[in-house]
């Protein structure tokens, strides 16, 4: 008998309050319907989320958005800036269905993210004057989907290049490193015990890369880890032995700096092989810093560089796609994304727009854009999340030297494979 | 009988705003965690549910930095708990002396609990930078100095160091308020009897305060086995260097969020924890023998 009120009372206060949560969402269905028929005169908003740039990519951003609101009278665009943990908030307001309708996609993200169907696939979109060959072709495959879909269109990206101190290059009077054996040796000529070392590592993956399979090893293989291979451990124990044996290089928390831009910049490191951020980050922090970029020195004879690049991409679930699309196109066209990267805070990723705005002339940008050509893209396989950090956490511990390289790695293979095994 | 029926309908009635409330947020997300753990989830796009039983739970015991997680945390607690306890005694007993100004360093030493968490970890991380404050004290004593952060060996010794000294203020209001009730007449007698005033804390204070103890060391062990903002942010979510500042809750926090697809996974380590806790609970409370208070 008492339970028997107790589940009445639940039950009323159930419907009770179900009717009223369905009220609100009838109410917001409207709110959607009506915005989706914005096309015939009335304003339609559109949602684009991404994370915060500096104050002065900020307001470019905001330029190139005020510019596209000129064009299309129709469409107002609400840009959400999301400062911190920007995957972990756009992964749950998109299973909560309140995604943004376009937003910014790291290409390490995107292939587990297209898999998931969250994303809109946008060729069927795409029209002949929005000129898809002139986009660089390695940045554009980044989100190609296994279907061959084109899930987002590169925004930017940075590729990495060697920055050098002047200053310290001539007092010690060495030339800037062709190779990555000079490198080593012009290292150690540039270290001051552990007040300057010659070259600031930043011991993970996503800076290593291209090092790691510049012997013929690979890094991921079948979506798997193949990082133990010995080809990638004879490429990566040079960087061990430079931090262990030379002493010439560190990485930047061992100076007390929080990256390598950081370290380069207080004078700590000689080195250091950064992407397009550092520049700005550099005049601005460091004014009287005499810095110059080159590409990074071959391995074996070989170019090799990473590259990182950012797309916007399509909620499947927008209500307001051909808006979106709009936006999308305009940021990514032409005239928007000349606009975008006109001050140098971003490199194009369409090969007009570079040509146009000249930056493979310019002489701290010419390396970067030089290495897009040969670039490899920082992105492989819905696994490389697992991947990295397991790789990241051994190659610490063999860097500092608690284990032989080969070791360290060999278990974080292992541990790895066992995660993407029983996912 | 109808008129009793009537009554109590009205008192769930006006109950059932709380009981809606409570049901929605505490029992629903209980109930549905537990369903989590027995299913392979996937949240992103078309949701699934899929039932595996016990498989999350066979997956805890072969993955590896699972073992690493539960071992931090572990360590972490062992160390943690008896220290900001005992800490947190000496502290309330020297403020309860009589001293002069003792109202003054009430407020000082209660200031690092009013302080958020997250801020107080960025400051640390600021003095236990490699040229930063701590260090730079340890050379001027000719002390050896650490890469705190960068470290393995160390980087979680130095969130316990930061944890003892920003929790031990709040145990130490808790015994304060506790060491007011203690009656004078026990330290008179014991006067009489001829203690000095270290066998007075010792055969007074400390028996007297028991109850007060198991409850700090209760509350302080549920604390320490949910450690996460601190090292999440002293590794910037990795756990790393080495693994060395995994917790179980930033492996939960990992698995749930940075993976796709393993919720149900998370969901099983939380439910790990969850058993974790109750178990060192169960065993304070019967090693304590003290019941009483709650």
């Amino acid at each position: 008998m008492k339970g028997k009120k107790w589940l009445t009372a639940l039950g009323i206060t159930s419907v009770l309050m179900g009717s009223i949560l369905a009220g609100c969402g009838g109410g917001d269905e409207k709110a959607a319907s009506k915005d989706a028929s914005g096309n015939n005169g009335e304003k339609v908003e559109v949602t684009l989320a991404g994370w915060g740039g500096n104050p002065s990519e900020q307001k470019l951003l905001q330029q190139t958005l005020d510019e596209f609101e000129k064009k299309h009278p129709n469409i107002k665009v609400k840009l959400e800036v999301i400062s911190e943990q920007y995957m972990d908030v756009i992964k749950t307001r998109l299973i909560g269905g309140e995604g943004p309708d376009v937003f910014y996609l790291d290409a390490f993200e995107a292939p587990a993210l297209i898999e998931t169907g969250v994303l809109e696939p946008l060729d069927q979109y795409v029209t002949d004057d929005f000129d898809i060959n002139d986009f660089e072709k390695p940045l554009l495959d980044a989100f190609k989907g296994k279907d061959g879909h084109i899930y987002g269109f590169p925004k930017d990206y940075s590729t990495l290049v060697l920055f050098y101190n002047k200053k310290m290059f001539k007092e010690a009077g060495v030339d800037v490193p062709k190779t990555w054996d000079e490198l080593r040796e012009t290292a150690k000529k540039l270290t001051k015990g552990t007040e300057v070392y010659g070259f600031g590592v930043a011991p993970e993956l996503a800076r290593l890369y291209y090092i790691a399979e510049s012997k013929g090893g690979k890094v991921v293989t079948d979506n798997k880890a193949s990082f133990a291979d010995p080809k990638v451990v004879e490429a990566l124990q040079p960087i061990v032995d430079m931090h262990l044996k030379d002493k010439s290089a560190a990485q930047p928390n061992e100076v007390g700096a929080n990256w390598g831009g950081e370290m380069f910049g207080q004078g700590k490191a000689a080195m250091v092989i950064e992407g397009n951020w550092a520049i700005p980050f550099l005049q601005d922090t460091f004014p009287n810093l005499e810095f110059g970029t080159a590409e990074v020195p071959t391995i074996n004879g070989k170019k090799a560089t990473m590259a990182y690049t950012v797309a916007y991409v399509m909620n499947k679930d927008s209500k307001k796609k051909k808006a979106a699309w709009e936006l999308i196109s305009y940021l990514t066209g032409k005239e928007g994304m000349k606009t975008w990267t006109s001050k140098g805070y971003a490199l194009p990723t369409r090969k007009s727009v570079a040509a146009e705005l000249g930056y493979d002339k310019d002489p701290l940008r010419a390396p970067l854009v030089a290495g897009a050509s040969y670039a490899t893209v920082w992105q492989q396989g819905t696994n490389l999340p697992i991947i990295m950090n397991n790789f990241n956490n051994q190659f610490v511990s063999a860097f500092l030297g608690e284990r032989p390289l080969d070791e360290a790695l060999k278990e974080a293979e292992k541990t790895a494979n066992k995660e993407i095994e029983s996912k | 009988m109808k008129r009793k029926w009537r009554e109590t309908g009205a008192g769930y009635l006006l109950m059932s705003p709380a009981l809606f409330v409570l049901l929605l947020f505490i029992i629903g997300p209980i109930v549905f965690a537990i369903f989590l753990a027995f299913h392979k989830v996937q949240m992103l796009g078309t949701t699934t549910f899929e039932f595996v039983g016990l498989d999350n739970f066979q997956r805890i015991a072969h993955d590896t930095r699972a073992k690493i997680a539960i071992w931090n945390t572990l360590k972490y607690v062992v160390i943690v708990v008896p220290c900001q306890t005992i800490l947190a005694l000496v502290l309330a007993a020297t403020l309860n002396a009589g001293l002069k100004g003792q109202k003054f360093f009430r407020i000082v030493y209660f200031l690092p609990t009013l302080t958020s968490s997250a801020v107080l970890t960025l400051i640390f991380m600021w003095m236990y930078n490699q040229n930063g404050l701590i260090n730079h004290v340890l050379k001027v004593l000719g002390l050896p100095t650490y890469n705190w952060i960068g470290d393995p060996d160390v980087a979680l010794n130095a969130i316990m160091i930061m944890n003892i000294w920003s929790t031990a203020p709040y145990f130490m209001v808790i015994y304060l308020a506790a060491l007011q009730d203690i009656p004078d007449s026990l330290y008179e007698a014991a006067e009489l009897d001829g203690a000095n005033a270290l066998q007075k804390f010792w055969y007074v204070t400390v028996p007297y305060l028991r109850p007060v103890t198991s409850f700090v060391v209760i509350m302080g062990l549920i604390g320490t086995f949910q450690l996460f903002d601190q090292s999440y942010i002293f590794s910037a979510g990795s756990g790393g260097p080495n693994n060395s500042t995994l917790t179980v809750v930033l492996l939960i926090y990992q698995y749930a969020f940075k993976t796709l697809g393993t919720m149900g996974y998370a969901a099983a380590l939380a439910f790990v924890l969850a058993l974790i806790i109750l178990i060192a609970t169960l065993l304070q409370r019967k090693f304590s023998k003290e019941e009483s208070l709650y």
